[in-house]
């Protein structure tokens, strides 16, 4: 049995210390003015008015940035602290004001008077494309850590693909039964509570301290560290509570503005974003326009595959963390299928929107709703239904995947039969329309990232492991416990789990990836091994351990959606998710099961609400009024079936689920609607507008 | 403006800007349970329980705390632990920012407002969770308000 999570009391008391709260002596705030259009030049920034208020303290633009220094990234450096001469988005960082209060910061920002020259904005990434469409970034290839070059092509952040188009195209034409359409999904936002915040003090001595809502402290080091031209040894992170993350967290945020503005007025800094800004200006979810084209042969089996995703970057690139500056989700579209001949692209483009970044599963909610949708649509048009279609052409074990890979184990077909078995005990309006959609998805678990910890023996007993993870409410630090309470047989309440600050602990790569407990895992049995080893003169034990692999292996979720629909108003009621789960062994099973629900409701938002509603190149969803998530009332019954019993990896024979429910919701939705009305939805999230007309003309617009 | 009010049970006289936030007032205070979310009324994560009615103290001015009666997470706790217990067994919490203000909420409900589970859904419609899916947090109310 598992105990209660470590933060428990501290957070349903108050006394958890989130960014926001803290409160260093001397600390000024800041606040920024933001650009007003999507795209145009810089003509001229008047400050004298803000400079004139009271308890303003200073207000910066970007040629006051210390060393010059001005361009960030988590691996493409093409973010402004502040734009210097152009801006490229609503909402671009133009001037800094730091003042004695949060609120007198916020109206002096007000007051900075900027005159602009507009340009033509590039509104939608297929726009961006056209042979006329202005650049967004003049050479975009000469930005550190760009992966484009000179014959890229226009406004091209990245492009990544695997498999070979040709035998893909020689393969359909072959084909006996084809779907060939195009789904499409919005801008989204990951919709932590917390917005994000950060507070950066810069000392005379080259030493700097920050407490950032950002789950990657060792590369936010080395990102400060960068930009400023100072010592890493110097810059330390501070540990700190996040209030959610969800990808979003792991963005460098305000550092660098904090640290610059930390630098010029040698004070503390703390900046707080509105929730607002953060809509406006943070990293959420790309928008995806997602071609799929699939073949069967006669007897249903698929024959070949192209996937071809267009995806909005929005105005930088900067906020993508691995090295094809790309989403790997959208290229493991067909990896829970045997396709003979797959061939997949994806291209991200700079256009005069957000900025994108990584959210939960990063492309991969907007590959499994084009794929899982398409596959559907083929299963109902071929007659073979949208279940046979999946039995026949989900892998086996000893299947080599489309990518080369051969799992240890392929439950695919397991977790279908268990999430289209389960009882049925909904109430059905009166005259509604009732359908059941289904949607698989699967994920690579392989990756062991590189982390470090220590075990030190405190008084009376007591072992107190030093992590260099924040806990961003996944559970990782009660992991970190449980592990130990069992290798070593103490009780829980003599174990202390404490993140401690990147000075003291060697390395981490940060939260994510759903990868936070096999990295820790590892970690820690070598600890507890080598504490088990220490001699009894020694008091600590510390692990440094490096990326690897411990596959390959992967994990499968399936799930149904039972939804009702109003034949008259087009109107949509998800009355159950079901969440069929691959799973190993549960180290926390209440944990675990939270990272289902939550990820399933996170999976249902994107089916049915949640919109940045980015139009004319400006973002629209503004306030959590507009920018809808599932409230608790919203919420359709959510059940689960674990298919037990799997092959794990790492020593506590685990699989990942993180974001194994978040990501086939939206097709098993849109697939649910589909079987009750007919009605076809290719574009996210499901209106009852779009059922409605789609009902009434026979086809879905 | 001069202020007086009951703040978790203490008698508080304050001197506030007529436009200050109720959220910032207490935060000010070094009650940072009281969360800032949205601001704009929707998350729920500043609930504060006024005269025994959840207000969100993001859009509440501070003077028109004079006379009342104001609790936050923090009062709370003390007042009333088997609520806080009861978040906590059930583990009605990830990350933890909203879960001051589901307490909150949580301690302005009684049993006799709530004749079965599915209406505490309806309660608690105003305070937004991101990372639980809300399961626990149903049965942390539930456990509460002994309705099961």
């Amino acid at each position: 049995m598992s105990e209660r999570r470590i933060d428990a009391v501290a957070k349903a008391t108050g006394a958890a210390k989130y960014t926001a709260d803290i409160v260093l002596e001397g600390m000024a705030f800041a606040a920024v003015k933001r650009s007003d259009f999507p795209s145009a030049i810089i003509k001229s920034i008047d400050t004298s008015a803000a400079e004139k208020i009271e308890g303003v303290l200073g207000v910066y633009t970007a040629k006051d940035l210390p060393g010059g220094a001005n361009l960030y990234g988590r691996r493409v450096f093409d973010v402004p602290i502040l734009a210097a001469e152009r801006v490229r988005r609503v909402g671009d960082p133009i001037a800094a004001v730091v003042a004695t209060s949060r609120e007198i910061a916020e109206a002096a920002a007000e007051l900075v008077e900027v005159t602009y020259e507009e340009l033509q904005a590039v509104t939608t990434a297929s726009q961006a494309l056209l042979p006329d469409a202005p650049a967004i970034h003049d050479k975009p290839w000469e930005y550190e850590g760009a992966v484009v070059s000179a014959e890229s092509g226009r406004n091209v952040q990245s492009v990544d693909s695997h498999g070979s188009r040709e035998a893909a195209e020689a393969a359909l034409s072959k084909a006996v039964n084809v779907i060939d359409q195009t789904y499409a999904t919005p801008g989204d936002h990951q919709g932590y509570i917390e917005p994000q915040a950060c507070v950066a003090d810069y000392h005379k001595d080259g030493s700097l301290n920050v407490w950032c809502t950002n789950k990657s402290p060792y590369r936010l080091r080395d990102v400060l560290s960068t930009v400023f031209g100072l010592d890493p040894s110097r810059v330390e992170i501070m540990p700190t509570v996040l209030g959610g993350d969800f990808g979003g967290k792991g963005s460098p945020g305000d550092g660098p503005l904090c640290t610059a503005l930390s630098i010029l007025t040698g004070r503390p800094i703390k900046m707080a974003l509105r929730y607002t800004d953060d809509l406006l200006a943070t990293d959420g979810r790309h928008a995806s326009e997602i071609r799929v084209r699939l073949g069967t042969d006669e007897e249903g089996h698929l024959v070949g595959g192209i996937v071809e995703a267009l995806l909005d970057g929005g105005a930088y690139a900067g906020f993508k963390p691995v090295v094809t500056v790309n989403l790997h989700g959208i290229i493991d579209a067909a990896i829970a299928y045997r396709v003979p001949a797959f061939f997949v692209e994806s291209k991200i483009v700079y256009t005069n929107n957000q900025p994108k970044g990584h959210m939960r599963a990063p492309g991969s909610p907007q590959a499994a709703f084009a794929f899982e949708s398409a596959l559907d649509e083929l299963g109902r048009n071929s007659g073979l239904g949208p279940i046979k279609i999946r039995e026949i052409n989900l892998l086996a074990d000893g299947d080599e995947n489309p990518y080369g890979t051969t799992w240890l184990e392929n439950r695919g077909r397991e977790v279908l039969s268990l999430a289209t078995s389960q009882p049925k005990d909904l109430n059905v309006p009166d005259g509604w329309l009732y359908g059941e959609g289904i949607a698989i998805y699967a994920r690579s678990m392989a990756a062991v990232p590189k982390t470090s910890l220590r075990l030190r023996k405190g008084e009376d007993g007591r072992v107190v492991a030093e992590v260099p993870i924040p806990e961003n409410g996944a559970g990782g630090q009660t992991v970190v416990r449980e592990m130990i309470r069992n290798g070593l047989n103490i009780d829980s309440d003599k174990i202390e789990v404490r993140q401690v600050s990147t000075s003291l602990l060697p390395t981490d790569a940060g939260v994510g990836g759903s990868r936070v407990s096999l990295g820790v895992t590892v970690a820690v049995a070598n600890a507890i091994k080598a504490w088990k080893e220490m001699p009894p003169e020694q008091d600590m034990v510390e692990i440094t351990t490096e990326a690897g692999s411990d596959g390959p292996s992967g994990a499968y979720s399936a799930q149904l959606a039972r939804v009702a629909v109003d034949p008259a108003t087009g109107q949509l009621r998800v009355l159950e998710i079901i969440s069929a789960v691959d799973v190993a062994e549960i180290v926390n099973p209440k944990a675990h099961q939270m990272q289902i629900d939550g990820g399933t409701v996170m999976g249902f938002g994107f089916g049915v609400m949640e919109d940045l509603l980015e139009d004319g190149g400006q973002p629209w969803a503004l306030t959590m009024g507009e920018f809808k998530i599932p409230n608790v009332a919203d919420v359709p019954k959510l059940t689960t079936a674990l298919l037990k019993g799997g092959k794990g990896v790492g020593p506590n024979n685990i699989k990942a689920v993180g974001e194994l429910t978040n990501c086939p919701t939206g097709a098993a939705i849109a697939n649910a609607v589909a079987d009750a009305t007919g009605v076809r939805i290719r574009r996210l999230p499901i209106k009852a507008e779009a059922i409605y007309w789609g009902l009434k003309e026979g086809s879905a617009k | 403006m001069k202020i007086n009010f009951s703040l978790n049970g203490k008698s508080m006289d304050l001197d506030v800007d007529p436009m200050s936030l109720a959220l910032d007032v207490i935060r000010g205070l070094s009650l940072t349970g009281t969360k800032e979310g949205c601001g704009v009324g929707v998350c729920g994560a500043c609930t504060i329980l006024v005269d025994g009615k959840p207000v969100s103290s993001c859009i509440c001015l501070a003077g028109t705390l004079s006379d009342k009666d104001v609790w936050t997470v923090e009062g709370l706790a003390e007042k009333m632990p088997d609520l806080i217990d009861s978040f906590v067994e059930n583990e009605g919490m990830q990350c933890g920012i909203c879960t001051p203000g589901q307490i909150v909420s949580a301690a302005s409900l009684s049993s006799a407002d709530i004749s079965n589970p599915e209406e505490i859904k309806k309660y608690m419609a105003g305070n937004l969770c991101r990372c639980t899916g809300y399961q626990t947090i149903l049965s942390a109310v539930e456990d509460h308000l002994a309705v099961n």
